[in-house]
């Protein structure tokens, strides 16, 4: 019974399993930007109603929503090639198939796929931005296009922040079906790792380990930017040589008077103006 | 011909008509209070003259420029903007920056004022309105008065040519009704031989409306003696 599971090389197989990381993170890279970006793009039509491109939004997420990540990322692999080939029937054309790496359609599969419900989660979070405000920005005269950037997404991105970062973590874990696309990312490795000494499950515990010391780092990522974006609960103070102290729970960050670009004689109370 | 002049103002909600072909004429230098009960589109006036509201019909003449309240070009939308400010009755502050950064956000963002121009013009209104102690504090660390104060100097910041105020002080209690009053009305002084001019909503307050009730009385003549 010795050497029923060897606990030595769920830790040794490490290495060898981290040389395809960047393939892991590669498409998760990748497939976070089509999925923000489309996903940014997918709620402005429906929230704006613009005709023709809202009904195909609608199928759109509705298709992508209801039908397994690993079915897509099949039909993204063969059905691309196949698009291709008629393409070039009809085209005249010569694009070759397979000079495309299998690892473009993973991302377009799994980017597509994030898209669907990150469209869903941006498109509640501009919602839940107050109306009072837009109004306000619009009223200052600012075109569409800075309310969005300035007023609406850094209010929206508060709210969205915890739930997109819901959907990196089970897409870092989704990016372990690329292998359907012939792409050898951790998992694939770990999988192919195993075939030569039969030592599966050791490996899947190393894959675990993995996957969780990533998935931790990004949640501190994500605690991080929390504290970045949400406004601190109490009133930051002045000291009484003008340096201001932000605190946020436990931690105080001190802004120096001298780069809060105020002058001495400015921030210093002028009461006969006051009135 | 008046400084400000508007024309043939028509706006219905679906079947609603609530604004009927409204003139008006607004000198340099008024402060024109309208009210009225709930529901009689007092705020959608105010609304349609900076087009958060688009009209039916009507036009805006200021200082001789005329603007189209219907139009749809943006440029022209924005130019209107430019010349019109408005104080909210919810304050409508921008929830994530400071009440620095709010006054200063029109001034980089809309007037293309370098950093250091618009905290300079940011401080020197926010300091009219008294609150050149709470700088660097969120709306949510502001009570509604402090809020509203923010309000009124973001909007005195970018030298408007009308300030529409609608019902300022109305979602205040009663005892911040005060340092808002105060603040509007050396707004209003100062504005008077500047360059901007207020209209300002107001059915709540009490000695606005004890005033212009007088005033009906007095020219009915059932209470003169």
């Amino acid at each position: 019974m010795a050497n029923l599971f060897d606990f030595k090389l769920v830790f040794t197989e490490i290495p060898a399993i981290l040389h395809y990381l960047p393939a892991t993170i590669w498409l998760t890279l990748a497939a976070l930007l089509i999925g923000l970006v489309l996903g940014l793009i997918i709620a402005l039509i429906r929230i704006n109603n613009i005709p023709v491109l809202k009904q195909l939004s609608i199928a759109f997420v509705s298709v992508i929503r209801g039908t397994p990540i690993i079915v897509q990322l099949y039909i993204s692999y063969f059905g691309i090639p196949i698009a291709l080939k008629y393409i070039n029937y009809y085209n005249g054309t010569d694009y070759d198939v397979n000079a495309i790496p299998g690892i473009v359609f993973a991302m377009a599969a799994l980017g597509l796929n994030q898209a669907a419900f990150d469209s869903e989660t941006i498109r509640s979070a501009i919602q839940s931005v107050d109306r009072g405000q837009i109004d306000a920005a619009r009223s200052l005269g600012m075109t569409g296009f800075q309310v969005l950037k300035r007023v609406i997404l850094p209010q929206a991105g508060a709210v969205a922040l915890l739930p997109l970062g819901n959907s990196v973590i089970s897409l870092i874990k989704g990016t372990s079906l690329a292998f359907t696309c012939s792409v050898v990312e951790i998992t694939a490795a770990g999988k192919i790792l195993a075939g030569r000494n039969y030592r599966y499950f050791e490996v899947y515990c190393s894959l675990a380990i993995i996957y969780w010391v990533i998935t931790f780092m990004l949640e501190r990522l994500i605690k991080w930017l929390e504290t970045k974006v949400t406004v601190p609960d109490e009133a930051p103070e002045m000291d009484e040589y003008g340096n201001l102290h932000i605190r946020k729970g436990k931690k105080e960050k001190v802004i120096p008077a001298a780069s809060l670009g105020i002058t001495p004689a400015a921030s210093a109370p002028d009461k006969g103006d006051m009135a | 011909m008046s400084y400000i002049e508007i024309r043939g103002l028509s706006k219905r909600f679906g079947s609603n008509i609530v604004l009927d072909n409204v003139d008006m004429d607004i000198e340099k230098g008024d402060v024109i209070a309208l009210i009225g009960p709930s529901g009689t589109g007092k705020s959608t006036l105010l609304r349609c003259l900076n087009l958060l509201e688009r009209p039916e019909s009507g036009t805006v003449t200021i200082e001789g420029r005329r603007y189209d309240l219907t139009t749809r070009n943006s440029k022209e939308i924005n130019e209107l903007r430019s010349h019109t400010e408005m104080v909210f009755q919810q304050f409508n502050l921008f929830r994530q920056r400071t009440a620095l950064a709010n006054v200063m956000e029109g001034l980089t963002v809309v007037k293309g004022m370098d950093e250091k121009t618009a905290r300079e013009t940011a401080l020197y209104h926010l300091r009219k309105v008294g609150m050149e102690d709470r700088l660097f504090h969120y709306p949510k660390h502001l009570s509604g008065g402090q809020q509203q104060r923010v309000a009124i100097a973001r909007a005195l910041a970018m030298n408007p040519l009308l300030l529409l105020m609608d019902e300022p002080t109305s979602a205040l209690d009663p005892e911040l009704v005060g340092e808002v009053l105060q603040t509007v009305r050396s707004a209003a002084q100062d504005v008077a031989d500047g360059t901007a001019k207020d209209i300002f909503e107001h059915p709540d307050n009490e000695r606005l409306r004890r005033f212009l009730i007088n005033i009906n009385m007095l020219e009915t003549g059932e209470y003169a003696t």
